[in-house]
C-alpha cells in the first residue's frame, strides 16, 4: 500500500461559503519525529468537520495544532500555516491568550477542575472579564443550559465537578469551552471514554451547538463521524489521505486507502 | 494441576504474611511501650505549676512555661520563613524544572539536606548566625529550625504537584490560562491535602528538635521573649532536667516529653482528619 502525499480534496460540496479555519502545508515534528506531513484543509464556519484515521496517524497532532497546546512542550515543533481571521497562528509573535480565548478545546477524558460545577465554567470567563456575581450566574446558567447539563446540576452547583458521572462531566467541560465564547470548538474524542447514551447526548449537542460554533473533531468512530459531521478527513500515517463533505467521503471515496478504511480492512 | 506446587506456594504466603504481621507487630509495640512510659510517667505532672511557671533553680520547683512559649515562638517564626521558601521550591521544580537537568540536581541537593543530620544544621546556623551576631539568640534558632522544615516542605510540596494531572494544566491552557494561573488556581486546589499535610509533617518534625537549638537558641530558665537573646524551649529544658540529679527536675522532664509527644500526636491527628475530609469534599 503506498501512501499519496496529494490529498483528494476536489468536489467538497460547499455548506457554507465561509472558511473558518485553514491549515496550509503544515508539518508537525515531536523532537526529530515527523508527525504531520504537509496538512492541507479548510474547516468551514458553523460546520462540523471530523478528522478520522487509526491510532498514531496524527488526527490528534493536528487538532493540538490548531490552538498552540503543543506549546507546553518545547520539543513540539509545527511548519508551514495556520490561517485565522487573516493570520498565521504558527508565527511567533501571535499572542497565545487571546488566540486559545477564540478556540476552546474538549479532551478526550473529562478534566473537570478539582472544584464546583459552579466555579469550573466562572473560572474561564473570570480569566477575560470581570463581572458582577449577578452577571457570572447568569453566564454561567447560560453555559450550562448550552451544554445541556443545567436541568440535571441546577440544584447542586455548589458540587465538586468530580461528583459527576462521565457524561455529565464531559458536558461540563463543553459548557466551560463555551461560556468563554469562542469561535471554534476542538474535541479530541470526546465520546471515547463514555458510554452509548452519554455518547448519544452528546452527539446531539454536538449538532445544536454548530449553529454558533464551528467545531472540528476527531474520532476513531466511523460511525459518529458519518452520523454528526458535515465534512471529514481522512489521515494515514502524518498524511492527509482525503478531505471532502461527509456523504461523499462515505458513499464514494476515491482514494483505496480510504475505502479500506471505512470498510474496517484495517485500523 | 500440581499438588506440590499448589502446596508450596501456599506454604510461601503463610511465611510472607507472618513476617509482615511480626513487622509490623514490632514497630506497634515500641511504639506503645514509649507512649505508655512517656503517659504513664508524665501525667501525674501535668499540673498548673508545670503550665505557669518557669524553669525551677537548681533543686527548686517550677514549671515549663518559659520553655513552651519559647518553643512556639521559635517554632511559628520557622514556619513563617519555611513555609513560602519550600512551597514555592516545589512548585519551581514541579512546575518548570521537572524533567531538566537543573531540576535534578536541586532535587538532589534537596533530598541531602533532608536527611542532614539535625547537629550539623544547628553548627551551620552557628556559625552563620551565632558567630557573627555575637550571641545565641531566638532568632538562630528559628533560623535553624527553618532549614530543617524547608526541605520537608519542598519534597511533600512538589510530590503532591506532581500528582496533579497533567491533563488538568493542559485543558486550564486550553481555556487561556497564563502558567501562574494554572499553578495557583488548579495546580495548588488539586495538590492542597497533600502540601497541607507536608506542611504539619514539617511542623510536627521542628517541634521536638533539640540539636539546632543547643547551638543557637542555647536555653534560658527565665521568661525569654527577646528573640535577640537565648531563649528558652522545650526540647533544650527537657534535655537539661533530665540530665540533672533532682528528682523533681525528672518529673518535669517527664511532663515536657509527654507535651511535646501529645502535641505531635495532635498534628498528625489532624493532617489525617484534613486529608480524609478534603477526599469526601471531593466525592
Amino acid at each position: 500500500m503506498t501512501i499519496s502525499s496529494i490529498a483528494l480534496t476536489d468536489n467538497i460540496r460547499p455548506l457554507t461559503e465561509e472558511t473558518a479555519l485553514s491549515v496550509r502545508h503544515l508539518s508537525f515534528y515531536y523532537g526529530h519525529k515527523e508527525a504531520l506531513s504537509d496538512i492541507t484543509l479548510n474547516i468551514h464556519r458553523n460546520c462540523i468537520t471530523a478528522i478520522m484515521g487509526p491510532s498514531g496517524c496524527g488526527k490528534s497532532t493536528l487538532l493540538r495544532a490548531m490552538n498552540r497546546i503543543y506549546d507546553l512542550n518545547p520539543t513540539h515543533r509545527a511548519s508551514g500555516e495556520i490561517m485565522i481571521d487573516g493570520t498565521n497562528i504558527l508565527s511567533p509573535g501571535i499572542d497565545i491568550l487571546s488566540l486559545r480565548k477564540k478556540i476552546g478545546m474538549v479532551f478526550q477524558k473529562p478534566t473537570p477542575f478539582p472544584m464546583s460545577i459552579y466555579d469550573n465554567i466562572a473560572f474561564g470567563i473570570k480569566l477575560y472579564e470581570k463581572l458582577s456575581r449577578a452577571e457570572m450566574a447568569v453566564r454561567v446558567e447560560q453555559a450550562l443550559r448550552a451544554a445541556a447539563l443545567w436541568d440535571e446540576v441546577k440544584d447542586n452547583l455548589n458540587a465538586s465537578g468530580n461528583s459527576l458521572s462521565g457524561g455529565q462531566q464531559q458536558r461540563l467541560c463543553i459548557a466551560r469551552t463555551i461560556a468563554i465564547k469562542p469561535d471554534i470548538i476542538l474535541m479530541d474524542e470526546p465520546t471515547s471514554a463514555l458510554d452509548p447514551i452519554a455518547t448519544q447526548k452528546i452527539e446531539e449537542l454536538m449538532v445544536t451547538l454548530k449553529e454558533d460554533y464551528t467545531i472540528a473533531i476527531v474520532t476513531h468512530n466511523l460511525q459518529q463521524a458519518a452520523r454528526i459531521s458535515d465534512y471529514a478527513a481522512f489521515l494515514y500515517m502524518g498524511h492527509l489521505i482525503e478531505f471532502r463533505d461527509t456523504p461523499t467521503l462515505f458513499s464514494k471515496p476515491k482514494h483505496p486507502q480510504t475505502a479500506d478504511y471505512l470498510h474496517g480492512r484495517f485500523g | 494441576m500440581n499438588k506440590n506446587l499448589l502446596r508450596i506456594r501456599k506454604a510461601k504466603n503463610a511465611i510472607a504474611t507472618a513476617i509482615a504481621l511480626t513487622s509490623v507487630g514490632l514497630g506497634v509495640a515500641i511504639l506503645m511501650v514509649i507512649l505508655y512510659e512517656i503517659v504513664t510517667q508524665g501525667i501525674a505532672y501535668i499540673t498548673a505549676d508545670t503550665l505557669t511557671k518557669t524553669t525551677p533553680p537548681p533543686g527548686g520547683t517550677g514549671g515549663l512555661a518559659n520553655s513552651i512559649v519559647g518553643s512556639l515562638i521559635m517554632v511559628v517564626m520557622a514556619m513563617l520563613i519555611a513555609i513560602p521558601t519550600g512551597v514555592m521550591g516545589g512548585v519551581y521544580l514541579s512546575e518548570y524544572q521537572r524533567r531538566t537537568r537543573w531540576g535534578s540536581v536541586i532535587r538532589f541537593c534537596n533530598d541531602t539536606l533532608l536527611s542532614t543530620p539535625s547537629i550539623c544544621v544547628g553548627i551551620f546556623a552557628y556559625e552563620m548566625m551565632v558567630k557573627p551576631m555575637h550571641g545565641f539568640s531566638g532568632y538562630a534558632g528559628a533560623v535553624a529550625l527553618a532549614m530543617i522544615a524547608v526541605p520537608v516542605i519542598l519534597r511533600t510540596s512538589e510530590s503532591f504537584l506532581i500528582l496533579v494531572p497533567d491533563s488538568l494544566r493542559e485543558a486550564a491552557a486550553a481555556l487561556g490560562a497564563t502558567k501562574e494561573q494554572i499553578t495557583l488556581s488548579i495546580g495548588f486546589r488539586a495538590a492542597r491535602s497533600g502540601i497541607l499535610t507536608g506542611l504539619l509533617i514539617a511542623l510536627s518534625r521542628i517541634m521536638g528538635e533539640t540539636a539546632p537549638l543547643l547551638f543557637t537558641a542555647l536555653n534560658n530558665q527565665f521568661w525569654s521573649l527577646n528573640l535577640s537573646h537565648p531563649m528558652a524551649n522545650l526540647p533544650s529544658t527537657i534535655y537539661q532536667l533530665a540530665m540533672s540529679p533532682y528528682e523533681e527536675w525528672h518529673k518535669l522532664a517527664w511532663a515536657g516529653a509527654l507535651l511535646i509527644t501529645s502535641f505531635v500526636l495532635g498534628i498528625n491527628l489532624l493532617s489525617r482528619y484534613m486529608n480524609s475530609y478534603s477526599q469526601r469534599a471531593e466525592k
